[in-house]
């Protein structure tokens, strides 16, 4: 039903757009019922749900001046006068030589597991309930438990993209996330931990597990000492992977990034520049992908890519949309984002991406560390120097040193600024399972590596 | 109709229960262009209209939004709304008080001599096509050259229950240029008037035009072809300056965001964090040296953080954040303000859209004035490092261990720029820093703008202001890579 209503509407806009003289066009529209319940100091302070919805059109004129307009309007009327804008501004424009065409019509088919009709009628007091458990299981835990804090999303998207060279493509997903950091303190010291789970059924969240898991570690970092700077052995909860490779993945492998020179791709493909260990795709067939989508907001079908083959960058991995595959005369991979990310993504990246499993665990990782550091997550990753992937950053909610096989003692966060490429050139340790994140799907992580340059305190 | 339709609301919220209630009905115009390479590579208009309602019922909040902007579906949000509040009011500690705020009746429009929205986007385009061009013709080791230029219109009608109703008009615009120079595996990036699409006020299309995009192409250019040729940023500690557009993101991160009260009351927790800023210091550390005078200003003119209310219909304000060194304010809410015993909200709630609730947001976070010009505290530095427009940023949870990069620096010497250096960092622990600031410029003050500010869950984006010039930092460990 609501897919119908889209798809109606972009066709409408598709036809107005060619009536009113342009050579192409294309009409993506979508809708978002989106809701989240945000928690702090063991309660309910942010509690939200909304509609959005809207059209992003691009006309394209005989000479190949483009306009795009996005408007967030559902209704045919402003639909037709977001044309007649796209039109206005496209004839103001200049021409694109980049422009090859708007993307043929391919094969695609919708994919089953994608919507969950439980979580896109997930209510407020569902919600209230996953939160009364996370916030009663952790306080339950320890008395040192002072605060619950995280938050609880579910959310319904649609979309269907219509144009005018035969495209007619939709797609409906589901995602539910829940996190949930606890703050312990004992004699006016605090200890961090977090713990995330991410599902298209929010019938997968368990609450009280994730609780569990963040204050047992949060009560285990009150009075974190200072470590020595210097490098480490470091072993990467699946939590602190994912942050990794949202940065490695969207800098080395966005179309944007390799032709503006800044992809490490560019100057390292052909050889094997991290461990041998590591392999990486971005496929979004692949149910352990949050956002399992056929399609991208150009409707091309979505293609399966090997970005990382035996410690290997690869050339093939780069994502394009087909503005950026036609300067250099490719075809789209189908990575152009959906209407509905737009306002937060303007280039095409990698958001499927999956780092194949090993056979270890964090169990066997720490006590195959004689001396190391575990860290929970990482924070506020930067590139330094994007082309030899120095990336600096900081360990967050939960750092440990690793003394003879086992947590010794928690340690105040530190800074670490490196190149990955030689973080990642030795991992002896990858972890059995692949835990689900919001643009990818990683393992824990044994790096034997990482150069920690500053300490947070003062 | 909007005050019609907000009157709708209000009623239908009391009707349902709500103690108090707010809605917002905005909508907002945003033109955004980029040249690249000499085609552009954006020419876009945004447009988005909708409403939000924020009530409180049982002691707790409740929100919901909408882009459908009927009766109909204005009694479904509130519905909605109530019910979501009183959900929330399961797991309540205790009730939602709010700081005293006097009911308004006002309008308000940041002022502006040429409308941006009226300037046909032809001759915009022009200007940025013909200062691509002057980049791209410095150099072929450059491959990427880019202009940018974004104006941006949000209209505002704010309605509460407590007998407000404020119209506003925010206008700004800007632009900037971007070139990136490769050779071999070296990227270096060089951008004129600030890094990350340029610089941006509160002012109309005139702002744009001061900015004489083309003026500057080959400037900016001809030192980008000479920073592939520059040493590496020496490592070690010495005297760093910063000039206004690498200072204003200094400000920003180790100032603005760990002083915003929602972050201190730790309802940023699970995402942004906290901050170590914590309410025992207020009035009692020293967050800087005798120098460092911060304040958030949301009255300044031009500034990207000014406007006429907040989105909880606070006039806006100027408080002090640090007051000769000593940490003596923060940016709050009504709510924040009440709970901490606080007599008035500082005004800085906002919301980046209808369907976004207003969290804390910078206004104009501003280092003031100081005596020294800026040639003065170069003249005045043995051995140092002048860094200028920013390139990377990261900062801890709790914003006290922080690592930056600029574009570009120059190495210091006996009073005078003894040559470029590339790649320059340098880190910091926020209060040994803001400490060992010895020297603040005045001649070169101006006001920064960026409109890329992101806090929050679901992610907002915010337009804010920072206010400075050069100042001077003894003894900082520069050169990390």
């Amino acid at each position: 039903m609501v897919l119908d209503r889209l798809l109606d509407l972009a066709e409408r806009a598709v036809k107005t757009a060619l009536r009113m003289g342009a050579h192409q066009s294309q009409a993506s529209s979508f809708i978002l019922d989106a809701a989240l319940t945000r928690y702090a100091n063991s309660q309910i302070h942010q509690n939200v749900a909304f509609r959005s919805g809207g059209i992003s059109i691009r006309v394209v004129l005989q000479d190949k001046r483009m306009g795009d307009i996005e408007a967030f309007t559902l209704e045919e009327e402003g639909a037709e006068k977001a044309v007649e804008d796209a039109i206005r501004i496209a004839r103001a424009s200049r021409p694109n030589p980049d422009f090859k065409g708007l993307p043929e019509p391919m094969p695609w088919g919708p994919l089953e597991g994608a919507f969950d009709e439980e979580t896109s009628l997930c209510t407020p007091h569902d919600r209230v309930q996953m939160v009364r458990e996370a916030i009663e299981t952790a306080h339950a835990r320890s008395p040192l438990v002072r605060a619950v804090a995280g938050n609880l999303s579910t959310n319904s998207a649609y979309f269907a993209v219509v144009n005018s060279l035969g495209v007619s493509a939709r797609a409906s997903l589901t995602t539910a996330g829940m996190k949930t950091t606890v703050i312990s303190e004992l004699e006016g010291s605090e200890g961090f931990s977090t713990a995330e789970s991410y599902s298209r059924r929010v019938g997968d969240i368990d609450p009280a597990q994730l609780a569990d898991e963040a204050a047992e570690r949060s009560v285990k970092g009150v009075k974190p000492v200072r470590a020595q700077l210097g490098d480490y052995e470091v072993v990467l909860s699946p939590l602190a992977v994912r942050a990794l490779f949202t940065y490695i993945s969207s800098m080395g492998f966005s179309a944007s990034s390799y032709q503006d020179g800044s992809s490490f791709v560019r100057y390292f493909t052909g050889q094997r520049v991290f461990d041998e260990k590591l392999n990486v795709k971005d496929d979004a067939f692949d149910p352990r992908t949050l956002y399992m989508l056929p399609i991208d907001g150009e409707g091309v079908p979505k293609s399966r890519m090997k970005l990382i083959a035996s410690g290997e960058a690869l050339l093939d991995g780069i994502c394009y949309d087909s503005l950026r595959a036609g300067r250099e005369n490719k075809k789209s991979t189908g990575h152009s984002p959906p209407p509905i990310g737009r306002r937060l993504l303007d280039r095409p990246v990698p958001y499927n991406v999956v780092v194949d499993p090993g056979d270890s665990n964090l169990d066997e990782m720490i006590e195959e560390t004689k001396y190391g550091l575990f860290i929970t997550d990482l924070w506020y990753i930067r590139p330094v120097e994007p082309t030899r992937v120095v990336l600096t950053g900081l360990t967050r909610d939960g750092t440990f040193l690793i003394e003879d096989g086992e947590l010794s003692k928690p340690v105040l966060n530190l800074r670490f600024t490196d190149s990955m490429l030689s973080a990642l050139s030795e991992i002896p340790l990858l972890g059995e399972e692949v835990k689900t994140f919001e643009t990818n799907a990683v393992p824990a992580m044994k790096l034997k590596k990482i150069r920690f340059v500053g300490v947070s305190a003062y | 109709m909007s005050q019609d339709f907000a009157s709708f609301i209000l009623d239908e919220a009391s009707r349902r229960g709500a103690s108090y209630t707010d809605v917002r009905i905005v909508s907002i115009e945003n033109e955004v262009l980029n040249i690249r390479n000499g085609s552009p590579e954006q020419v876009e208009l945004q447009g988005l209209r909708g409403f939000g309602v924020r009530v409180i019922v049982n002691g707790s909040w409740g929100f919901a939004a909408s882009v459908d902007l009927n009766r109909d579906e204005a009694v479904n949000v509130v519905k909605r709304a109530v019910d979501i509040a009183r959900a929330s009011s399961r797991l309540k500690k205790r009730d939602v008080i709010l700081a005293w705020e006097d009911a308004r009746r006002a309008e308000y429009s940041t002022p502006y001599k040429k409308d941006p929205f009226e300037v046909p986007i032809e001759e915009k385009l022009e200007v940025l096509m013909d200062a691509e061009r002057s980049l791209a013709a410095c150099s072929p080791l450059i491959k990427t050259s880019n202009s940018y230029y974004r104006g941006y219109r949000e209209r505002k009608l704010f309605m509460s229950s407590e007998g407000s109703e404020i119209s506003q008009t925010i206008t700004w615009c800007g632009g900037g240029i971007m070139a990136v120079a490769v050779r071999g595996g070296e990227v270096q990036v060089r951008s004129y008037p600030s890094s990350f699409r340029g610089d941006y006020s509160t002012s109309g299309y005139e702002y744009f035009e001061s900015l004489h995009l083309a003026d500057h192409a080959e400037e900016v250019g001809m030192e980008l072809v000479k920073l592939m040729d520059a040493e590496r940023c020496p490592s070690g500690e010495m005297d760093l300056l910063l000039t206004g557009d690498q200072l204003a993101l200094q400000i920003h991160e180790s100032c603005g965001h760990p002083t915003e009260l929602d972050r201190v009351m730790g309802t940023e927790a699970d995402m942004a964090g906290t901050s170590f800023l914590t309410p025992d210091k207020l009035g009692r550390f020293m967050y800087g040296s005798k120098n460092v005078n911060l304040v958030a200003d949301a009255t300044v003119p031009g500034g990207l953080g000014t406007f006429g209310y907040d989105d909880e219909g606070v006039k806006a304000k100027r408080v002090h954040l640090v007051r000769e060194g000593l940490f003596v304010g923060y940016q709050t809410s009504r709510e924040t303000a009440a709970a901490l015993d606080l007599k008035e909200s500082s005004g800085g709630m906002r919301a980046d859209s209808p369907l976004s609730l207003p969290i804390i947001r910078m206004t104009n976070i501003n280092l003031l004035p100081g005596d020294w010009k800026a040639e003065e505290i170069i003249e005045d530095t043995r051995d140092g490092i002048l860094m200028m427009t920013n390139r990377s940023w990261s900062i801890d949870d709790k914003r006290i261990n922080f690592q930056f990069g600029t574009e570009v620096g120059w190495r210091i010497k006996d009073g005078s720029r003894e040559a470029l250096v590339k790649n320059p960092t340098y880190m910091g622990v926020t209060p040994r820093f803001w400490g060992s600031c010895d020297a603040v410029s005045g001649d070169d003050w101006r006001m920064w703008g960026t409109p890329s500010c992101g806090k929050g869950i679901p992610g907002q984006v915010m337009y804010v202001g920072h206010g400075c010039g050069t100042a001077r930092f003894r003894r900082t460990r520069v050169g990390l890579i």
